[in-house]
């Protein structure tokens, strides 16, 4: 009984509280995702690297922190389409190892008779450390807020149905 | 809730200022006192001392029998509500209610139940969402007490929580906050300047002057049977008027009227025959028709009441008349007093009928 009664007022305090726990994540993702961006263009092999990707990375960085900003603040407000958004946010961060990173990697780079690799293990390693807790904050966040939301809408559906002039 | 002493409480100040000298006050469980008197008369140092906002320079606090003197204030189980609210903006009242609890950090079912209970007894629950901007002063006031409320502390205490309404919200507040105190039934201690407030919400008053306590008593005490002068001046609106009178041949004299005094005031006057004494009468007390002239000078009709201001002689002398009256300047009334009280004139302390 009294869990129950906890059940109920844990969903009444949805009403009056934020959904501050998949804001932060969101914003811890933000976070991670700014490491990664920090550390991805460092090359022992010199300029070898620049080409047209590494443009596009940097807008869809850029694009990356504003929607997940903008999604933060969405689902701290219970908006339901703000948790597709991060769980889409998130399976992006994941394709991105497949992309710039993976290239890098892969890449040798012949300097004075002798090759070398673009992107070193260790620093894979750790971008790709970066980008998965991102994809992971991300999608969590995303996860909870649909849940909060659809319990909070069907919980102010019930009580509007309960306050209904017969 | 708890009861309260104060024990010869003193503030002294760093400058060897003194604010509040010898104040001793018991508060019983479930009284609310108000605190009244001019601006800086030490009412507020006082309550300050109380909360824990100020040193005490001399004396002893007790809080349900506990010496919380020194104990800082977050230990002393205080709740405060200032008369600025103190809301914190960017909080929705919601959080704002909350906020105490979750610092301490308690359940937080628990912590919505009590704000959701609070916010009943103070008509909040559709308020709940919003942000302290978006209310108005008396909603806001009313969020400061129900941040007060969710404590449930020992003791509440208010500092002139009502001067930043209006007229109208000041009495509809007012109202409130008797409400409330009947329905918590909690320890109040409230600081006013406002004598309608402390006659209106008090179960006893405390009136200071100058940091010393001038009387306490219930408002009909101190509106019936002044201290002495200044709680006879200060109860009371409009205030008594004093006149400078000489105790001759069992009549009172000045220059501009002779009373006959009565049997008892005869007795109680005794000592003081051939001598000056200060003759206090409320504005209410004087009736139309007597042999005392008035020259009115003005005429305020206030609906039920009309408030008559004139001279004589050498005072000046406000009147309160129950019916509507269209006095011009210039007219002459004829009053008598039907109640007196009489106040010696070196000390200011009220002669009292045997």
């Amino acid at each position: 009984m009294t869990s129950k009664n906890d059940a109920l007022v844990k969903k009444d305090r949805l009403r009056f509280t934020k959904n501050k726990l998949s804001s932060s994540l969101t914003l811890l993702a933000i976070v991670f995702n700014a490491l990664y961006f920090v550390c991805i263009y460092k090359s022992d092999v010199g300029s070898y690297y620049y080409q047209y990707m590494m443009g596009i990375s940097v807008v869809y960085n850029l694009l990356f922190m504003l929607i997940a900003f903008l999604a933060s603040e969405g689902v701290k407000s219970y908006k339901l389409n703000y948790s597709y958004v991060l769980v889409l946010l998130g399976l992006g961060q994941i394709i991105r190892i497949f992309i710039l990173p993976m290239d890098a990697t892969r890449a040798i780079v012949t300097l004075s008779g002798e090759e070398e690799v673009v992107m070193g293990s260790g620093q894979f390693t750790r971008i790709c450390v970066y980008l998965i807790s991102s994809a992971a904050l991300c999608i969590i966040a995303g996860v909870i807020a649909f849940y909060k939301t659809r319990t909070l809408s069907a919980y102010q559906a019930e009580l509007d149905r309960k306050n209904m002039p017969v | 809730m708890s009861s309260l002493k104060l024990q010869h409480l003193d503030k002294i100040y760093e400058n060897n200022v003194q604010a509040v000298f010898d104040f001793n006050l018991d508060v019983n469980d479930g009284e609310l006192i108000v605190l009244v008197g001019p601006s800086g008369c030490g009412k507020s140092t006082t309550l300050r001392m109380v909360a824990g906002l100020e040193d005490i320079s001399g004396g002893k606090l007790i809080i349900d029998g506990k010496d919380v003197t020194a104990m800082p204030p977050k230990d002393r189980d205080i709740a405060m509500v200032f008369q600025n609210y103190a809301l914190y903006g960017h909080m929705t009242i919601y959080e704002n209610m909350a906020f105490s609890l979750m610092l301490r950090k308690e359940n937080k079912n628990e912590i919505h139940q009590k704000v959701l209970a609070a916010a009943d007894i103070l008509g909040l629950t559709d308020q709940l969402n919003k942000k302290p901007s978006q209310l108005s002063g008396g909603q806001r006031q009313r969020v400061a007490m129900g941040r007060a409320i969710v404590r449930t502390p020992k003791v509440f205490l208010f500092d002139e929580p009502l001067s930043n309404l209006d007229a109208k919200l000041r009495g509809a507040t007012r109202r409130e906050i008797l409400l409330l105190h009947k329905r918590l039934n909690a320890t109040m201690l409230y600081v006013t300047h406002d004598q309608t407030e402390a006659l209106t919400l008090a179960d006893r008053i405390v009136c200071m002057s100058m940091g010393h306590v001038q009387q306490i008593g219930t408002p009909l005490e101190l509106y019936d049977s002044p201290a002495n002068l200044f709680v006879a001046g200060f109860i009371g609106l409009p205030p008594m008027n004093f006149f400078d009178v000489e105790v001759k041949n069992g009549q009172l004299v000045c220059e501009d009227f002779t009373e006959e005094l009565t049997a008892d005031e005869k007795a109680a006057l005794r000592e003081y025959e051939g001598r000056q004494i200060t003759l206090g009468v409320r504005p209410e007390n004087i009736i139309e028709g007597g042999n005392i002239c008035v020259r009115v000078f003005s005429n305020e009709n206030l609906g039920q009441t009309t408030l008559v201001n004139g001279t004589m002689k050498k005072h000046k002398i406000t009147c309160k008349f129950r019916e509507w009256c269209n006095y011009k300047a210039g007219d002459e009334v004829m009053v008598s007093f039907n109640r007196k009280h009489f106040f010696d004139k070196e000390t200011t302390q009220a002669i009292r009928l045997g």
